[in-house]
């Protein structure tokens, strides 16, 4: 019996030694957390290339899409013969700067999904922290153009929630550097990939020129924090498009400012 | 439970385990109790199922068979509940600030779920003790209807604790980081995406790991048997639980599909994380496993049917299933995109292997795992056919529509698999649908037809159950073995995706382990909790032995294939 039970033993060990050694054989790759940035007043753009670059490479997980070739556009090397992003960032959208194309496309990357592509990417916003995220931008800007981020876009490092979440630290910062104006903060949020307002902008979503004809200014509210709660007829095929963010990037006065603004355009 | 949300409300703060640290404990107590309770909901299936067979079926051998687990489930639902209280400790003392939002939103389901707990191991013993009494008419379907009772709780409760888990995954994305859990519907976390696809993908498991360790514990008695009749009993029920478990299995990557489908549906740059991100060569070490399984679950059969008169007629047939299934594994363990430093993408010349790319796709391996499930398949109605001669007078054409099926499932997975390379991803998604349809419509129609043909089929001699080389039994423990290993690997994969999540993208771990491990460091938490649980089942085994009279049952009747 002892004979047996030590063959049993020994086909048990056997296996999983077998099982453990091949999972430590092959490359070891841990996922890293993302740590967070201090960025003082006086911060360099290379130091916020330098930033970025450890992100794009480790906790921010860009590598498992961009760069391959088929999930998402190269951004560091040649995407269809127009060159690493850097060069090519400023002539993606007419009107839009390197800088708030790069911002936009991390913050709202569903509104600039590049021709032939998925929109498989996550809202950055959610996953880093403002500052990671302009170390980001910087660090994609120094890859064939110029780094133009400077500490003056980066809003200060709020205190940590209780849930430690870059999200939540980011909803003191508010939209286009807290600006009040309505036409500022539909820019800077990205709003334009989409919708028209007064002429300009995309087709993706319902033209807002005329929205308050049509909504109240609750419903115009609702349709900012919860874009998926009611989608408009015809648009039914684009809902989950919408980021769902606004509601923390927004001030309060900022989201006051649009929903009468918008309320205003009958 | 008050008093732990109440300490954990007032305190809220992150403790370390000493020695191995939290992330340690808190996963060896969490896979452990798992794997214990895979056992307790995996096994009442196995035997309620057994036990109507045998009322129905009028065969002895499966009451018997039925008893003898439920005797071993008394003891296993101690080590459950102990698994599980220590899991609350840890969690509620060493990841307090998660604990507390989680009972915040979960509360009342946590309530009921000991409640149904209680009720749960009340009518297991309602069920083992009442075994003799209720024994013959009408109380014995009654004794049956307890437990298929027995069966419900299980799944109850096991559908609760999917959801906090899921919960912590995938929560419904109008819940951000700001909203407090005291505003959270109970019911709207629940029904988030991946809660279902779990439930079903845990059920299935659950039938799979309880044949598994079915399979084992009859090969050790098997091993250890002292008499012809004993062996042959064990042998037996061994072959039984490998059946359950590899017909299980065959089911299982279907609900894979599913999970993974609403995974991605969820946000899709989790599904990449888990399949082409940090996790990409977990794949292949999962596939390495089920190569592992397919061929141990084969080479069992094959094995097995030396011990069936007639069965020669079928044994050249074994070296091409062998290498159907050969090519079929190393089809599905070549990895597509891999994460490579620029140095290992330069020598590679891309980011994919200028040959085997071309086979580290989906459209390859869906088909390679689709050709393993037909030839697995295959191999059953080989074993079934072994001893008997149809009589019927189609029998002849019978065989030849079985042939066309099976070659008319295996030509629509290969085009559907070529045909993946020259359409669109999302096109290529949906023919999986169409290759495990073809599959899925095979094994029914062939099945059907199998079962008609041998109506009144003449015996070429009875199987000769015991007559099994000592290698085949091994190769049982090797099936265990392998089953709970792949179930550590795919928890940690599931709870890996989160990242530094603790509630993916609401809450962020902020301990000092919130970096998701790399594959040789799970690898070794996911052998350790194996040998414990292991260890633990074998202690399981050795005192239900000893509680064990002599109650062996001789069969009256000629043994039967499975399905016969």
């Amino acid at each position: 019996m002892w004979a047996i039970n030590l063959r049993i033993l020994g086909v048990v060990l056997g296996t999983l030694a077998l099982y453990t050694l091949i999972a430590n054989k092959i490359p070891q790759v841990q996922s890293e957390v993302p740590h967070a940035l201090s960025l003082g007043a006086n911060v360099t753009p290379e130091q916020l290339a330098t930033a970025g670059d450890q992100l794009y490479h480790g906790a921010g997980g860009c590598t498992a899409c961009h760069g391959l070739g088929t999930r998402a556009p190269n951004l560091l090397t040649d995407e269809k013969g127009q060159g690493p992003i850097g060069s090519r960032c400023g002539k993606r959208e007419a009107g839009k700067d390197c800088k708030a194309y790069i911002y936009e496309s991390l913050t709202s990357p569903k509104a600039y999904v590049v021709q032939g592509y998925e929109p498989i990417m996550p809202e950055m916003g959610r996953i880093l922290s403002p500052q990671q995220i302009w170390a980001l931008v910087a660090f994609l800007e120094s890859n064939g153009g110029t780094v133009d981020v400077s500490a003056t876009d980066i809003p200060a490092a709020p205190a940590a929630s209780a849930a430690g979440s870059p999200a939540a630290a980011s909803a003191s910062a508010g939209i286009a550097g807290g600006s009040a104006d309505p036409m500022t903060i539909i820019r800077g949020a990205g709003c334009t990939g989409c919708h028209t307002v007064n002429g300009e902008g995309g087709k993706i979503g319902p033209d807002l020129t005329h929205v308050g004809a049509r909504l109240s200014a609750n419903l115009i509210r609702e349709s900012i924090l919860l874009p998926d709660a009611k989608t408009a007829k015809g648009y039914e095929k684009f809902k989950g498009v919408m980021p769902k963010t606004f509601g923390h990037q927004l001030t309060g006065e900022q989201l006051e400012a649009l929903v009468q603004f918008l309320a205003s355009h009958k | 439970m008050m008093i732990l949300q109440a300490v954990a409300d007032t305190a809220r703060t992150y403790r370390d385990f000493p020695v191995i640290g939290s992330r340690a404990a808190v996963w060896i107590t969490a896979e452990i109790h798992l794997m214990f309770a895979a056992f307790v909901l995996g096994v009442p299936i196995f035997a309620v199922v057994a036990e109507g067979i045998g009322i129905f079926g009028k065969d002895q051998r499966y009451d018997r068979l039925s008893k003898e687990f439920t005797r071993l489930l008394l003891i296993a639902y101690s080590a459950t509940a102990i698994w599980g209280a220590l899991l609350v400790f840890m969690l509620s003392t060493l990841y307090q600030p998660l604990w507390a939002y989680l009972t915040r939103i979960f509360g009342p389901s946590m309530w009921l779920y000991a409640a149904l707990f209680l009720f749960e191991s009340f009518t297991l013993y309602l069920y083992y003790y009442g075994w003799d009494r209720w024994k013959y008419g009408r109380s014995k379907i009654v004794h049956w209807c307890l437990g298929i009772l027995l069966n419900i709780w299980g799944t109850i409760v096991m559908f609760i604790a999917d959801s906090w888990l899921t919960y912590m995954m995938t929560p419904p994305r109008d819940i951000t980081p700001e909203t407090s859990p005291a505003t959270i519907k109970i019911w709207h976390a629940i029904m988030n995406h991946t809660w279902m696809p779990i439930n079903i993908h845990r059920l299935i498991g659950n039938v799979v790991f309880g044949g598994a360790i079915v399979g084992a514990y009859a090969s050790y008695r098997f091993l250890a048997a002292r008499t012809e009749e004993e062996r042959a009993h064990y042998d037996w029920m061994g072959y039984v639980g490998n059946f359950i478990a590899m017909s299980a299995l065959i089911v299982l990557p279907f609900a894979g599909y599913w999970l993974g489908r609403e995974i991605y549906q969820y946000d899709q740059s989790m599904g990449i994380t888990m399949m082409g991100g940090f996790m990409s060569w977990l794949w292949v070490i999962q596939a390495f496993l089920i190569a592992v399984l397919f061929l141990t679950g084969n080479y069992y059969l094959w094995v097995g049917m030396g011990r069936i008169p007639g069965s020669e007629r079928y044994r050249p047939y074994t070296k091409w299933l062998l290498v159907v299934l050969v090519i079929g594994a190393l089809v599905w363990g070549t990895p597509h995109t891999m994460i490579a430093d620029s140095r290992e993408l330069a020598a590679m010349g891309g980011s994919h292997h200028p040959l085997l790319g071309a086979l580290g796709v989906m459209s390859a391996k869906n088909t390679a795992v689709n050709l393993m499930i037909l030839a697995t398949f295959l191999s059953f109605l080989l074993y079934r056919r072994a001893n008997i001669r149809q009589v019927v007078p189609w029998a002849q054409t019978g065989t030849r529509i079985q042939g066309a099926m099976f070659v008319i499932a295996a030509a629509i997975v290969l085009f559907f698999g070529i045909r993946g390379y020259f359409v669109e991803a999302i096109v290529r998604i949906g023919y999986s649908v169409y290759q495990v349809g073809a599959v899925l419509a095979c094994i029914i129609f062939v099945t059907i037809l199998d079962v008609l043909m041998a109506r009144g089929a003449q015996s070429l001699g009875a199987i000769q159950w015991g007559k099994m080389p000592p290698r085949s039994q091994y190769a049982l423990f090797i099936l265990a073995v392998t089953f709970t290993w792949l179930m550590g690997l795919m928890g940690f994969a599931r709870s890996g995706i989160r990242q530094h999540w603790h509630i993916w993208q609401v809450m962020q771990d902020t301990t000092p382990y919130a970096a998701t491990p790399a594959l040789g460091y799970a690898a070794i938490m996911i052998s350790t909790c194996v040998l414990i649980f292991l260890s633990l089942v074998g202690f399981i085994f050795w005192l239900g032995g000893l509680a064990e009279k002599s109650t062996f049952v001789p069969s009256t009747v000629e043994a039967p294939h499975v399905g016969h």
